[in-house]
């Protein structure tokens, strides 16, 4: 069977988007993280105390979406790294926040033209993948103080979070962090995915 | 930028609202509300800090002795053991302040096209029915008042706490709702406010999924 290609992950994406029937104004989601955001500075005092935190928080909400999301697309096990990345940024971010981060990859090897076996995944740890987001839901209406960029905050640390629990949900232990971002006056905004090692799956007891 | 450009002109445009799905928004209440358990918890860690270094400096003076009780066993213990109460209110405070941010900015853009507002009631109307639409996919079930400016608005069923399910049984589904409604009472009082109304808005849960809130308006000058 043929790996399924770019162009269909996208309608697969955009299918599931249309599917959702309980959405909200993104500005409503907006104000909300937003503030949230807010609230964490005044507590802690500490934006890179604050980027832990959102990251955290993304790590939790990460762990229980990736139920969610494999319930509601019914997809298959990637069979490599970079098809990871293509699931991630054109199904995974559509599905949920109505928007197709551009994916790029990079260090996985070539996609093998014959199916891989279903045990195990194929992928060079060190393979990463980056998405570009041209928009970002999470970030309408803000304008970051300069005290806040100088200070190192990462408004949208909790995407990598939820990145990085949802991966680790199906065995990929991954490295996630911002390479850019247009609240602090980058060229774009930019989240660079590392894989760093498959997680042995864990049986359970009793299987033989 | 392409993207500051086309942001700019959908705001003119007035098209369909961008969204998000739904679940979304609840997977970032739930865990908001633990990060701010944590972030409350801290930032009143840091402010006793303060008030103790105040006093050893002798900047501030000690505080009078608590009376005692003779026979109250249980008065013995200090400050310093933070009671499940007291993280709940600071949570609770934040989720407010929360809602009141998302609900007087939120409201500012909704009033942008109509006109101003009559009264009060005409106002508590436009809470019911477009701020209740926008934010919850549905209009209040119920209102009541008392002419003086009392308001009791019911919903009964909630979005933010219809789906609320606990594993732990539905006394911790209960509890688990009181804290949540604190961030729509937030949106309702923020909204309040934005249109030039001070006031109080306390939530009230006794039967899942059913919500009424109490307004009680400030006479405005």
């Amino acid at each position: 069977m043929m790996a399924t290609t770019s162009k269909q992950y996208k309608a697969i994406g955009e299918d599931l988007w249309k599917s959702r029937t309980d959405k909200i104004n993104s500005e409503l989601f907006a104000l909300t993280y937003g503030a949230l955001v807010v609230q964490l500075i005044q507590d802690y005092e500490d934006y890179a105390e604050v980027n832990k935190q959102l990251e955290k928080m993304g790590y939790n909400i990460g762990t229980r979406l990736i139920e969610d999301f494999l319930a509601r697309s019914s997809l298959g096990r990637c069979s490599d790294f970079r098809e990871v990345g293509e699931v991630v940024a054109k199904v995974g971010f559509k599905s949920f926040l109505n928007i197709t981060p551009t994916v790029t990859h990079s260090g996985a090897p070539p996609p093998s033209s014959r199916p891989t076996s279903a045990a195990k995944q194929s992928g060079v740890p060190g393979s990463t993948f980056i998405l570009t987001l041209d928009e970002n839901p999470l970030a309408e209406f803000v304008e970051l103080p300069d005290e806040a960029l100088e200070g190192g905050l990462w408004f949208s640390n909790v995407l990598c979070g939820v990145l990085r629990g949802s991966l680790e949900m199906v065995q990929m232990q991954v490295q996630v962090e911002f390479l850019s971002d247009v609240l602090r006056g980058d060229e774009s905004t930019e989240i660079r995915v590392t894989l760093l090692k498959y997680l042995e799956e864990e049986v359970p007891v009793g299987d033989d | 930028m392409q993207t500051a450009h086309a942001s700019a002109l959908s705001g003119l445009a007035d098209p369909p609202a961008r969204m998000v799905d739904g679940a979304a928004m609840d997977y970032l209440l739930i865990e908001a509300v633990n990060v701010l358990r944590v972030s409350s918890a801290v930032a009143s860690a840091r402010a006793r800090k303060i008030e103790r270094d105040m006093l050893e400096a002798g900047l501030v003076p000690p505080p009078p002795p608590a009376k005692q009780n003779p026979r109250d066993s249980a008065s013995s213990t200090t400050g310093k053991i933070s009671r499940p109460a007291d993280e709940d209110e600071g949570v609770r405070s934040r989720l407010e302040a929360i809602g009141m941010h998302v609900g007087g900015n939120f409201t500012e853009r909704l009033c942008r096209d109509r006109p101003l507002f009559s009264d009060s009631l005409d106002v508590i109307k436009f809470v019911c029915k477009d701020l209740w639409v926008s934010c919850w996919d549905k209009q209040v079930d119920n209102l009541r008042t008392n002419h003086r400016g009392v308001y009791v608005l019911q919903d009964n069923a909630f979005k933010p706490i219809a789906r609320i399910s606990s594993w732990e049984g539905r006394q911790e589904a209960l509890k688990r709702a009181k804290l949540y409604v604190a961030l729509p009472a937030g949106i309702i009082r923020g909204a309040l406010s934005r249109i030039g109304f001070q006031g109080t808005v306390v939530p009230e849960i006794t039967t899942l999924p059913q919500c009424t809130f109490q307004i009680k308006l400030l006479k405005s000058t």
